[in-house]
């Protein structure tokens, strides 16, 4: 019976995080269009319902009804297959982010604002938005098509560059913070901003924070990093063949690995759920939380509004000269001054 | 490189430039025009849709003369006059054909005309799923002439100027001929 009971609430968990993250989504394409629109003295969208607010509905009904083309020369396994290896990991990376802190026990049954707490929930992290950019490779490669194949290819070279910046932006963290998990990493920045690791001592991971900010856009294929999909050489890149639901799949995964990486951003470098002063603990940890990831999200508009798309070579030599160099002297600091600290 | 200039690479100036202002435009109002809910303002000399005029008394202006046909550079007019019945040195257009689709509203069928029969009018929704619609006949020209120009004032934004004084003399004597009185 207890199990039974445990097994319904992780169920229950899993189902209540899904459906708040897929709202989040579908509603992060219409502020993501209002923040663009406004940007550029627009509007955004104003149509469906007031001022659009029921715009990604109408969206997600298009997307159903479109047909579902898979083109003729196209690997039909593959090419099936990719939105959703592109989809999953951007969606199962949530089990580890910690939404809130503390526990709430009715009736004998213990509910967590988390779906786990896995002790390598970082490590667990990275790995799955590797698994992601298979999604988009083998998509690429699959749709028999030059655009799609060089958008994969350009994504897969990107990726590589790039995740070694975002890994290694976080082990500044991770050595003062002693714990790969997310839940514990929070924890331990409890009781004022100055606490949070961006900011504390010994060494305050700002430019680990800068660096994590630019990876993270080059990651989730975001402008001005958006080669994989460059619109204006590529027609659509890795899924320029792609119509209807499986169109939507990379769509999703796009806005999910957004969120994906703004929830890291705000757990590892801005305090997770706790409060910027003490004094405001009575406001719940999951209205900090949010707070912080649709400001990471919104520094994700701004920049896609104001910088216009790198050269390739100028993404290759940005990643590898510059980031790189500069988050292993991060490390290199951050571990002295840890040293130090700690004795 | 200068200390200023590094310290700008440094710390992103230019970009962070950039960012201030796309953000100051965040605030500013949007140029936007919600075009079903709210109409455009039309500039004075816009030429929309062609129209056939009246006189005041209700009789056509058009007395079949075809200029406007030779004069159209695309060709979508097309005019059969005939004789007025019991009258028979006024002529009429008996038929007045008008292709919209293929009209490029450049107005010279109405400069070419010499009684003034032909106005360019201001209305541009003619949007249709059916191409036939918008092949119009005498009775549908005339019907847009008469809504649009309901005082039978073809340049009221004339008015009060020499030309335009010479154009209402030159309208009324046509509006009001002796001879039709008689007739």
């Amino acid at each position: 019976m207890n199990m039974v009971t445990q097994l319904v609430v992780i169920l229950g968990t899993i189902g209540v995080v899904m459906v708040t993250v897929l709202l989040h989504v579908a509603y992060l394409t219409y502020l993501e269009r209002k923040f663009l629109g406004w940007m550029q003295d627009r509007m955004g969208p104003m149509e469906v319902g007031y001022h659009g607010l029921l715009q990604p509905i109408a969206d997600g009904l298009k997307l159903f009804m479109k047909e579902d083309i898979i083109p003729s020369g196209a690997n039909k396994i593959i090419f099936s297959l990719a939105p959703i290896l592109s989809l999953i990991p951007a969606l199962i990376g949530f089990a580890v982010i910690p939404w809130g802190d503390g526990k709430l026990t009715l009736f004998g049954v213990t509910f967590r604002p988390f779906v786990t707490d896995l002790n390598i929930g970082i490590l667990y992290l990275l790995a799955l938005s590797s698994v992601g950019a298979y999604g988009i490779l083998l998509g690429g490669w699959a749709s028999n098509s030059k655009y799609s194949l060089l958008g994969g290819l350009r994504s897969a070279a990107q990726v590589i560059s790039y995740e070694l910046a975002l890994g290694m932006s976080l082990v500044g963290v991770l050595l003062l913070a002693g714990s790969l998990s997310l839940v514990k990493i929070a924890q331990a920045q409890a009781g004022g901003f100055w606490h949070w690791y961006a900011f504390a001592l010994p060494f305050p991971q700002i430019v680990a924070l800068v660096l994590y900010g630019i990876a993270a856009v080059a990651e989730t294929n975001r402008l001005p990093f958006d080669l994989p999909e460059a619109e204006s050489e590529l027609v659509a890149g890795f899924f320029t063949e792609y119509s209807g639901m499986r169109f939507a799949f990379f769509f999703l995964a796009e806005y999910a690995n957004m969120i994906l990486v703004s929830c890291i951003a705000a757990i590892v470098f801005l305090g997770g759920w706790h409060a910027p002063f003490p004094f405001l603990d009575f406001v719940p940890g999951i209205v900090w939380f949010l707070l912080k990831v649709y400001v990471f999200l919104f520094f994700f508009f701004w920049i896609r509004a104001t910088l216009p798309r790198l050269r390739y070579d100028q993404l290759m030599t940005f990643g590898w000269k510059v980031m790189l160099p500069l988050v292993l002297a991060n490390i290199l600091i951050t571990s002295v001054a840890a040293y130090f600290w700690m004795r | 490189m200068s200390l200023s200039a590094a310290l700008n690479k440094v710390f992103f100036g230019e970009i962070v430039k950039g960012l201030g202002l796309t953000f100051r435009h965040m605030f500013e109002k949007s140029v936007t025009q919600q075009y079903p809910h709210t109409k455009p303002r039309l500039p004075d000399g816009y030429r929309g849709i062609m129209s056939l005029l009246r006189y005041d008394d209700g009789t056509e202006r058009c007395v079949g003369c075809a200029l406007c046909e030779i004069a159209c550079p695309s060709g979508v007019i097309k005019v059969v006059s005939a004789e007025e019945p019991g009258r028979p040195l006024n002529r009429f257009a008996e038929t007045y054909t008008f292709d919209v689709t293929r009209c490029v509203f450049c107005g010279f069928c109405v400069d070419a005309c010499p009684v003034d029969a032909l106005a360019m009018t201001k209305e541009y929704e003619w949007a249709s799923e059916n191409k036939r619609t918008l092949f119009l006949d005498k009775e549908q020209l005339l019907a847009i002439g008469d809504r649009n120009f309901p005082n039978r004032g073809k340049k009221p934004a004339y008015l009060g100027s020499i030309e335009g004084d010479w154009y209402v003399e030159r309208v009324k004597a046509k509006s009001y001929p002796e001879e039709r009185e008689t007739a």
